[in-house]
């Protein structure tokens, strides 16, 4: 295996994702959701984890992924950014794995698109890899919407 | 002799009677002068006696001196003072006796001075004795004067007893004599009554009882009804006489009604017999019966001519009767065999119903034991229901406890869930500490393995569980149908058992019916039996019935004959 990158296989709307576990923190039970007003649709709630106010992310509504069956959504798995940390919603966390950067092939015409640069690419398992980094350094995740009151 | 009876008999009578008073009046004084007789004698009995005592008390009085001269003892002394005593009232007694008789007063006066002197010489000795001087004494008695008065004073004694004897005698004779006189004369008395009684007794009977005797008989002969006796009175107008006119003129007036009655016994009602009196109880009678015999004697014709007809239709319809009868005795053979046929019926009846009573007597017992058999499914029904209710209570506790597992899984469930999470931390964390972590990484790798198999483990209990909990709803449901159709299974038995309780008592009361129905039956074939006899008995009368009346036919025809003789003798009464 050359290259072998460490990732958190995880399933959503039976889809399976995976992400690179050097952003992933932790892995916690999705409990006490609490809706956010006035925030784009892909932002779900905010939970509190340890003290801590985590914003919580719908990466499917955020990738603009078709909505495929419903979803379970029992996990968030907390990620770091630079100076904020977030939490992703997840129906089954999977495990972690060792996967080779090698092996990754391009993405597939239906995954093309605007939202195709936040991918790293498609195992053989058609395990989607995302590219955690691009999307928490993407603009459009830090939030500022204004409400006329 | 013009005399009447009553005047005959008293003269009879009368004469009889005044003999018998003459005879009495000669018998009471002669009585009388007896009684005269006897007193005479008894006086002459009582002088003798005093004479007696006068002598007896002289020697009461010489025993005395001479007892004393002896002994000059004064006890000796007592008779002579006895006889002092007596003798003065003996002589006073004999005096006054022989009052009457001058003779024995003077002898009397002769008596009493020797008597006198006899009692001084007494003293004189005693005194003599007392002064002392017993020769004195012997002196004085040996004078012999005292032995001189005692034999004078006997001898005056003496005469004046033969005196008396004497009186006594003359005065018996004379007694005796009157006695006989007076039976002469009651002898004479009585025959000479005795005769003149039967004279007149004689007399009487000859005059009186023998007419009436020859009444008697007459009346005798009436009274036999022979009214030809003639009666005379031969001129005689005493009672007799007229008796014997008065019975002349009855069978005369008896004669006159004989006549009347042979008349009317001949048929000739037209004689009239007028009443002698009103009080003629015979004459009105016969008036009577005359008119009633006339009156009667119509209405008999009538009646015979009434009968003679009332006969001939008699004889007509008996005729009729007789055919009648014998049509009713040949419809009463006819009834008798149908009863005959009717009472077979009823014992074949009879028999029916005494099996039908038997059968109904076995159905009763039959759902006796069915009305058990009925109770005892109840009670069973009523214990499965119980046990259904206790299959149902436990199908709940497993429901619950099933429950109970369930929660105990999504509890085992969850922590295996954590387990998982905690491996996947523990991964990234071992991934995130590179070449050291891989120990870790593999020890994480062994935990996710674990709760991998725990939650799938976990799941197939869960799997199971759940066809556990699917099954034990469905015998819950199916505990429950059970239990309602229990309780409909209970309602329909308790149903089922009234209903049998009811068929029951329905049996009962059949098998009660049927067992009246067969005495009924039986009843029935004895009353048939009954009618059965009865009509025999009606089919014999009914041939006697057949039989009397050809007799009486027959005596209607005789009626018939009888009433027109009745109408031939009827006619010939001349009203």
């Amino acid at each position: 295996m050359q290259n072998p990158v460490e990732v958190l296989e995880f399933r959503l709307a039976q889809e399976k994702y995976a992400v690179e576990s050097q952003y992933v923190r932790e892995i916690h039970p999705l409990k006490e959701l609490t809706p956010l007003p006035c925030t784009p649709p892909f932002v779900v709630g905010i939970v509190n984890v340890r003290g801590r106010l985590v914003p919580v992310l719908d990466l499917k509504k955020f990738l603009d992924l078709p909505e495929k069956g419903l979803t379970d959504l029992h996990f968030i798995i907390l990620v770091r950014g630079e100076d904020f940390e977030v939490g992703v919603v997840a129906d089954v966390i999977v495990g972690v794995r060792s996967i080779a950067v090698d092996t990754l092939q391009p993405t597939l015409g239906a995954l093309t698109g605007a939202r195709s640069e936040f991918l790293k690419g498609v195992t053989a398992e058609r395990l989607v890899v995302l590219d955690l980094g691009r999307v928490l350094s993407n603009k459009r995740i830090i939030v500022h919407d204004e409400v006329e009151s | 002799m013009k005399w009447s009876v009553g005047t005959k008999m008293g003269a009879g009578f009368g004469a009889v009677l005044l003999i018998f008073v003459i005879v009495g009046l000669l018998s009471y004084r002669s009585t009388t002068q007896l009684i005269g007789a006897s007193e005479w004698r008894q006086h002459t009995y009582k002088v003798l006696g005093q004479l007696d005592a006068v002598l007896s008390s002289l020697q009461d009085v010489e025993t005395g001196q001479r007892g004393y001269l002896l002994t000059g003892d004064e006890k000796y002394l007592e008779p002579y003072q006895n006889g002092l005593g007596k003798i003065d009232a003996s002589l006073k007694e004999v005096r006054r006796l022989t009052v009457d008789n001058p003779r024995q007063q003077s002898r009397l006066d002769a008596l009493e001075p020797l008597v006198k002197n006899r009692l001084a010489l007494a003293k004189e000795t005693i005194d003599v004795r007392r002064a002392g001087s017993a020769e004195g004494a012997v002196q004085i008695i040996k004078s012999g004067r005292g032995k001189a008065f005692m034999d004078a004073v006997r001898k005056v004694i003496s005469e004046m007893k033969s005196e008396e004897d004497e009186l006594l005698q003359t005065r018996s004779a004379e007694t005796q004599t009157n006695a006989n006189r007076m039976q002469w004369t009651i002898l004479v008395g009585m025959l000479v009554a005795l005769m003149l009684g039967a004279l007149a007794g004689f007399v009487i009977t000859r005059n009186i009882a023998r007419p009436l005797q020859n009444l008697t008989a007459i009346a005798e002969r009436i009274t036999v009804g022979d009214l030809q006796a003639n009666i005379s009175s031969n001129g005689r107008a005493d009672e007799v006489g007229v008796l014997a006119k008065t019975f002349d003129r009855m069978t005369l007036s008896l004669r006159t009604m004989a006549g009347a009655a042979e008349e009317i016994a001949a048929g000739d009602l037209r004689t009239s017999i007028k009443p002698k009196s009103a009080n003629d109880v015979l004459g009105n009678a016969f008036a009577k019966m005359v008119q009633n015999l006339r009156e009667q004697t119509l209405q008999l014709i009538e009646g015979a001519s009434v009968l003679s007809t009332s006969a001939s239709e008699i004889v007509a319809s008996t005729t009729q009767l007789a055919s009648s009868a014998t049509e009713s005795a040949t419809a009463v053979s006819e009834t008798t065999t149908t009863v005959e046929e009717v009472r077979q019926t009823a014992e074949v009846t009879s028999q029916k119903a005494k099996g039908v009573s038997d059968s109904a007597q076995k159905a009763a017992e039959i759902s006796d034991k069915g009305r058990r058999s009925a109770d005892a499914a109840t009670i069973g029904m009523n214990r499965i229901r119980q046990q259904m209710a206790a299959i149902s209570e436990s199908m709940t506790r497993l429901s619950e406890q099933s429950q109970t597992i369930g929660q105990i899984i999504a509890t085992v469930e969850d922590l295996s869930a954590q387990s998982n999470l905690l491996a996947v931390n523990a991964a990234i964390e071992a991934a995130k500490a590179g070449e050291h972590g891989k120990g870790f990484g593999v020890v994480a790798q062994e935990v996710k393995s674990l709760s991998e198999q725990s939650r799938q483990a976990t799941n197939q209990v869960r799997t199971i569980l759940n066809d556990i909990q699917k099954a034990t709803t469905a015998a819950v449901l199916a505990t429950e149908q059970g239990s309602k159709a229990v309780e409909a299974g209970e309602k329909q038995t308790e149903d089922a058992g009234e209903s049998i309780q009811k068929l029951a008592g329905s049996v009962a009361e059949a098998a009660q019916a049927a067992t009246q129905i067969a005495a009924s039956s039986q009843q029935q074939l004895v009353g048939m039996e009954q009618v059965a006899v009865a009509m025999e008995s009606v089919k014999q009368a009914s041939t006697q019935n057949v039989a009397s009346a050809r007799q009486l036919e027959t005596a209607a025809r005789n009626l018939d004959e009888l009433g027109q003789q009745l109408k031939h003798m009827v006619e010939r009464y001349k009203v």
